[in-house]
């Protein structure tokens, strides 16, 4: 594999991710529907050697943030902290069964939705709709669809 | 070195977040990086335009003639609903120039869009149509439904534009009480999609279930007149110093196809 392939891969996998989360879904639905880039950056972060991981997350947080017209940063810190978490659990998931992953992207998605809200409860105040706290279940929940598939495009 | 690889993207995005909160610096580029992004849009857009697409291409002609009697019995009423709000708006101009007021009724221009089927973000209540800046769509237009104010416009791209719907927590609303001219300010519910609640009118004052608000020019945020919502529930609690009133959108956006946005005068 030369160097190139990782970047590619993310390249793919963002633009799948975006997709993914841009797809048409009722409130409830969207509301406890997992963290589609944190899963899929998630996979990349454990699966491939990169530099400037954080900045990656950076970035893509920021691209989502575009996309759903969120605050500028809001989704980029978050997607942030949570990469943070599994760049220190990378080695023990990377060997870790099916069951113990999805206790790691559980925290991860709860280190994301924490700090996904603290920014918005500054901003804005209290204005959360509680059906939110299901996204990180939902994401541990759809993570072995989410490994099955990337690992499928990965061998490709 | 580790440490400031991690801190520098932090910091990074705090300062996004104040700047983009605060200020508003950054909303060319934003608008510059969504416009790069909006082919997502397309991506995802692109099986409703089949579906409409063969949809239409099925249709019989029976049909199409029922479908377009409807609508001339429609726009025939509708033309004879406008015949009595324009008597009323020459009667309003005359009244007016007997009272020697400047106030004058702007005329709008209209675009008329299509709602995507796109998702957008969890904390806040927003649609996607089919029309940008390339249809002269602007951030802070109005966008009405056939029954009264959808929200504002948020963010524009060439071919796409958000549009932050009334019913969102963050959009404030000046509103007037169109039985008594009571004003107030409604303001999204958080915990439901579908319901706004209005703020700062105190106890005591003529309320009453089924009363309707309609946006007002205070502000100059809205433009004034438009059906925002049915009053359904009014409370009082204790060591409060304001009522608690809910209303009901009166434009459901939960099965909206069109939106009308709302241009510059002419």
């Amino acid at each position: 594999m030369n160097t190139q392939r990782p970047y590619l891969f993310l390249l793919k996998v963002t633009l799948f991710a975006l997709i993914v989360s841009a797809i048409p879904l009722n409130s409830i639905m969207l509301d406890v529907s997992p963290f589609w880039l944190l899963l899929f950056y998630t996979y990349w972060l454990v699966n491939f050697p990169a530099n400037g991981k954080f900045f990656i997350a950076l970035i893509l947080g920021v691209l989502i943030d575009i996309m759903h017209g969120d605050v500028l940063g809001q989704n980029a810190l978050a997607l942030i902290m949570a990469s943070v978490f599994i760049d220190n659990v990378k080695q023990s998931f990377f060997v870790s069964n099916l069951s113990t992953q999805q206790v790691y992207v559980f925290i991860s998605s709860c280190i994301y939705l924490g700090f996904f809200l603290l920014t918005h409860l500054l901003i804005h105040g209290l204005t959360i709709n509680y059906y939110l706290m299901a996204a990180p279940f939902s994401g541990a929940l759809i993570w072995p669809v989410v490994r099955f598939f990337l690992a499928k495009c990965k061998h490709q | 070195m580790k440490l400031l690889k991690l801190f520098i993207p932090i910091l990074i995005s705090i300062f996004l977040i104040i700047i983009d909160f605060k200020l508003s610096y950054l909303n060319q580029a934003r608008q510059a990086v969504a416009s790069l992004i909006s082919p997502i849009y397309m991506v995802v857009d692109l099986p409703r335009q089949i579906y409409t697409w063969i949809d239409e291409q099925g249709t019989s002609k029976d049909r199409l003639i029922n479908k377009n009697n409807n609508l001339e019995t429609e726009v025939a009423k509708l033309k004879a609903q406008l015949q009595n709000t324009y008597a009323l708006s020459l009667e309003n101009k005359k009244l007016k120039s007997l009272l020697g007021s400047s106030y004058q009724i702007k005329q709008k221009k209209l675009v008329l869009s299509h709602v995507s089927a796109i998702s957008q973000s969890r904390l806040k209540k927003q649609i996607i149509i089919n029309k940008g800046s390339n249809h002269n769509i602007k951030v802070g237009q109005v966008a009405l439904g056939a029954k009264g104010v959808v929200g504002q416009v948020s963010q524009v791209m060439p071919e796409y534009a958000t549009i932050l719907i009334v019913s969102d927590p963050t959009q404030y609303v000046p509103v007037k009480n169109s039985r008594n001219g009571i004003y107030g300010i409604s303001q999204g519910v958080a915990e439901d999609r579908h319901l706004l609640s209005i703020d700062f009118i105190e106890p005591g004052v003529d309320i009453k279930i089924g009363d309707t608000f309609l946006t007002s020019s205070i502000g100059g945020k809205f433009p004034a007149g438009y059906p925002l919502g049915e009053v359904i529930h009014i409370e009082q609690y204790k060591n409060e110093p304001f009522l608690h009133i809910q209303l009901k959108p009166i434009q459901d956006t939960q099965s909206l196809e069109f939106v009308v946005i709302v241009s510059e005068a002419l």
